[in-house]
């Protein structure tokens, strides 16, 4: 598409390509900080559940789905 | 309209108690106490076709005739020069290829890849699309006003089609089914590039204090499933918000309407109601295309994170 970069549409079209490339990394690691809570709570409350031990696994799945979110967001921020 | 809802309808209660059920019944998959087509139980799941399922061969049928067809008969043709639609397919395919799975990917094993994350693009990009089509609705109106069939009668086909969304990929279901293709194709990518063992060892950094590893481990699998989850919410959450948007700004007409006590009230807000109604049907159109850019995206850089390690 670098053969007429004059054309307006093709401009605008690669601007809008540079930034959904930009903002999907970003876009992907806010869903992975609430998917890792989600994921990691919902597996500790039906863990809970079936083992007995109420607030235990719950907890220490949360704080595990919080700490991946941060660590995959921590990830994304650093990898260039 | 669920059958409480048109209990409610003939007893006459508010508005207000049928929005949320009416609402939720347009954008949720048909239930299966109505199927469009039944099917025997099998290890105890109830294989009945729905509209999500119908929706999904719906739009299989139309990517075999609008990519795979055409793209097969210009393979085989002599002369190399696309045109019209095929042109369009090109530019498209070419895109992907330059500027999505060869900087992610990698040159050495992007021809191998770029199936899948074509076959995932152009897959979502027409079950999103199809859901902003009501060719349904249309096909019910003519059912209800030239066939004369009335919306009670639960035998005809047309009218079993109107219950649920046209969305398929609006259903959690269907995109963590597409998710998980993305997590093996992860798998898949990383033991060809470096073989099966070393590519778990490449899941976590090299050379750190062993304590690190304690704490790194479980989250780099953790990490791994999450990733994929979050594919999943995504593209369910968008095609789904949307959608509820649109219905909720039109349902202001018939809840303002019996707020106020007045047929004119709620006529008058149609000039508010509509013109947003069609904003976010506008918005929705690039929803659509970014949801489904942005799914193949994260796919392809997955793959190539699990391709391409460096530390």
């Amino acid at each position: 598409m670098t053969e007429n970069k004059d054309d307006y549409l093709t401009r605008s079209f690669q601007y809008f390509q540079k930034i959904i490339k930009e903002s999907g990394p970003a876009a992907s690691a806010s869903y992975t900080l609430i998917g890792g809570v989600l994921i990691m709570g919902l597996l500790g409350y039906f863990m809970d559940d079936w083992l007995g031990t109420k607030p235990w696994l719950l907890l220490t799945g949360l704080f595990l789905g919080l700490f991946t979110g941060f660590y995959e967001l921590a990830k994304t921020v650093w990898r260039k | 309209m669920s059958a409480t809802a048109e209990q409610d309808h003939t007893a006459g209660t508010s508005v207000l108690d049928q929005v949320g059920d009416n609402i939720i019944h347009h954008v949720s998959n048909s239930s299966l106490d109505h199927p469009l087509i039944h099917l025997p139980h099998f290890f105890g799941i109830d294989l009945s076709v729905t509209k999500h399922v119908l929706m999904l061969w719906v739009v299989a049928i139309l990517l075999a005739c609008a990519v795979i067809i055409p793209i097969r008969r210009y393979m085989q043709k002599e002369k190399a020069i696309p045109s019209g639609w095929m042109n369009a397919l090109e530019l498209i395919v070419k895109f992907f290829r330059d500027s999505i799975i060869k900087p992610n990917i990698g040159s050495k094993y992007s021809e191998t890849w770029a199936p899948l994350i074509l076959t995932l693009f152009f897959f979502i990009l027409f079950a999103n699309g199809i859901g902003l089509l009501p060719f349904f609705d249309i096909l019910g109106a003519v059912n209800r006003f030239a066939f004369h069939i009335p919306a009670s009668d639960n035998h005809n086909f047309i009218n079993n089609l109107l219950h649920g969304s046209v969305t398929a990929t609006g259903n959690f279901n269907v995109t963590a089914g597409l998710a998980v293709i993305t997590f093996f194709a992860i798998i898949i990518a990383g033991t060809r590039a470096h073989g099966f063992i070393h590519h778990w060892k490449n899941l976590v950094p090299t050379g750190l204090p062993w304590p690190v590893y304690i704490i790194l481990i479980p989250i780099e699998i953790i990490g791994m499933f999450v990733r994929p989850f979050a594919l999943t919410m995504r593209l369910a959450a968008n095609m789904t918000g949307g959608h509820i948007a649109v219905l909720a700004i039109l349902s202001f007409m018939a809840i303002f309407a019996e707020m106020f006590n007045s047929t004119a009230i709620g006529l008058s807000l149609a000039l508010f109601s509509i013109p947003m109604a069609i904003a976010i049907s506008g918005l929705e159109i690039i929803v659509v295309l970014v949801q489904a850019y942005v799914f193949t995206l994260l796919s392809a850089v997955f793959i190539g994170m699990a391709i391409n390690v460096h530390h």
